[in-house]
């Protein structure tokens, strides 16, 4: 049994992906950078110790699970969510969810989705996908970064949902319940800004934010002292790139996608400011690219000496710069 | 970025790219990386070279299977600890040689699940020699010219099915 009426669209994020297919089968018209931007998606992390991470590394989006409580919020909808300790229970309700014809977002590890090509495969609990039926042992499985719907086995599924460790998903599913008959869009829009400009400007923590840019650019001359031998450093420069483009991110670090989503609300809620400064945003994620080829270039070359970790430095302080000033003027601009 | 600019041609793995079209809006693009289409033969051989040196590291007993899968799978100690459900304690015993010496069969199938390996992967490296090079079976992705070789769990969790067959031409 497949719900043969969902639509399978790819999309840049895996989490605002999700939302947005579910939100659209249920008959909202709303497109994946409305999503991100009204769920303050857009953030910046840097984490030099963690118990999590084997080496340092960096996020730039908010924590996961967050963009839909934060849209549900700001739209009035509701979505319905459980939980499970016992794996058995949880398949047994996701079927029961799929015979009903309700497509049901997963969280999964991405390292046991057998469709995912061995290189891209890390242990990383939250991803989020679309199952959309089953067959006999099979689930087919709308996964938004790949372009047509995969399959994937029972007991791939059963791993994928209840991996252990950091942000376990503990079967983590979820679908929609009640989409309202209007929207207002005018204050979701702006609490979703003014909460993004909170998050890049004054959470006070020396890692989050401008000041996590900060903290990354000038931790980055220490990694040498963090890797095994050279390859595990170039492995590691070249991650950048990876995080910033090819982890679903709509390129430059979610940059592009938000640049996109302050385009689609100027329109909306008539502020053509926002315009100007998406234009302004689009020019930093050409920054951010810049970046992105610059470590994926040296860490190719194995060249890893510290001037070009000081001009990677540069580059990367040179963006909390910018993206300072364009916070605190889009903070203006929505006040 | 303008949509001219954000075409990469890599079929292999595709993803959308939010770019400025020809009309000023911006909106997504479906696209290729950037790092596959350029630098997959890289992530290759530092994968390889690392799989090489810590197999050397396995079969000198320096390390256990359990740190040779931990550090290829890039997990923390905190992390594998978590996700096998065993104390830090004893996880960290378990990655050298003489730890791994008191090991049970159930804490055997515990990482297993979580390496996503066979139970007998824990205590052998399938060894594949190609192109007059040997190299390991989970670097090599079954590029194992006219030979093909899968692992089958059974029902039985300490047991797998190894097969080896000729490709047919």
């Amino acid at each position: 049994m497949i719900i043969s009426n969902f639509d399978h669209k790819m999309a840049a994020h895996c989490e605002s992906g999700t939302i947005t297919s579910l939100l659209k089968y249920a008959g909202l018209d709303i497109t994946e950078p409305l999503v991100f931007g009204i769920s303050s998606g857009i953030f910046f992390g840097y984490f030099h110790k963690s118990k999590s991470f084997a080496f340092p590394t960096f996020i730039v989006r908010s924590r996961p699970g967050q963009m839909r409580k934060n849209i549900e919020k700001r739209l009035g909808l509701r979505f319905t969510s459980y939980t499970f300790n016992d794996p058995v229970k949880g398949m047994y309700t996701l079927d029961q969810l799929l015979s009903k014809n309700i497509p049901t977002a997963c969280q999964v590890d991405f390292f046991y989705m057998d469709y995912v090509p061995s290189w891209e495969k890390v242990h990383i609990n939250v991803h989020f996908m679309v199952a959309v039926g089953k067959e006999g042992d099979t689930y087919k499985i709308s996964d938004s970064y790949f372009p047509t719907m995969v399959e994937l086995n029972h007991s791939a599924l059963e791993k994928g949902r209840f991996a252990g460790g950091s942000m376990s998903p503990k079967g983590f599913i979820f679908h929609t319940d009640k989409i309202p008959q209007t929207i207002d869009y005018q204050s979701a829009i702006t609490k979703g800004i003014k909460k993004a400009c909170f998050n890049m400007l004054k959470i006070p923590l020396p890692f989050i934010g401008i000041r996590g840019m900060r903290m990354f650019a000038k931790k980055i001359m220490e990694w040498p002292n963090l890797a095994r031998d050279t390859e595990h450093l170039s492995h590691e420069i070249m991650k950048i790139n990876i995080l910033l483009e090819d982890q679903g991110t709509g390129g430059a670090g979610f940059r592009f996608m938000y640049a996109t989503f302050l385009q689609q609300a100027s329109e909306i809620i008539q502020k053509p400011q926002l315009k100007e400064l998406s234009k302004q945003l689009m020019e930093i994620g050409d920054g951010w690219r810049e970046i992105s080829l610059f470590s994926a270039r040296i860490g190719k070359n194995r060249d890893l000496g510290q001037d070009k970790l000081k001009q990677l430095s540069d580059m990367i302080s040179d963006r909390a710069q910018v993206e300072e000033m364009f916070f605190n003027q889009l903070a203006k601009t929505i006040h | 970025m303008k949509e001219k600019d954000g075409f990469i041609n890599c079929p292999e793995q595709q993803m959308i790219l939010y770019v400025e079209k020809d009309d000023g809006k911006y909106g997504p693009m479906q696209t290729g990386s950037y790092i596959s289409s350029n630098f997959l033969d890289d992530f290759f051989t530092k994968r390889k070279n690392l799989e090489k040196d810590l197999r050397d590291q396995l079969c000198l007993g320096k390390i256990s299977p359990i740190q040779y899968y931990r550090i290829l799978e890039d997990l923390t100690l905190s992390e594998l600890s978590a996700r096998v459900g065993i104390r830090k304690s004893k996880v960290k015993k378990h990655l050298d040689i003489k730890g791994f010496g008191d090991i049970t069969a159930a804490e055997l199938v515990k990482y297993a699940l979580v390496f996503n390996v066979p139970v007998p992967n824990l205590l052998q490296v399938i060894l594949v020699e190609i192109n007059q090079e040997i190299e390991s079976l989970i670097t090599l992705e079954n590029k194992t010219g006219n030979i093909f070789i899968s692992q089958t769990g059974t029902a039985n969790p300490y047991f797998v099915l190894t097969k080896i067959e000729e490709k047919k031409r």
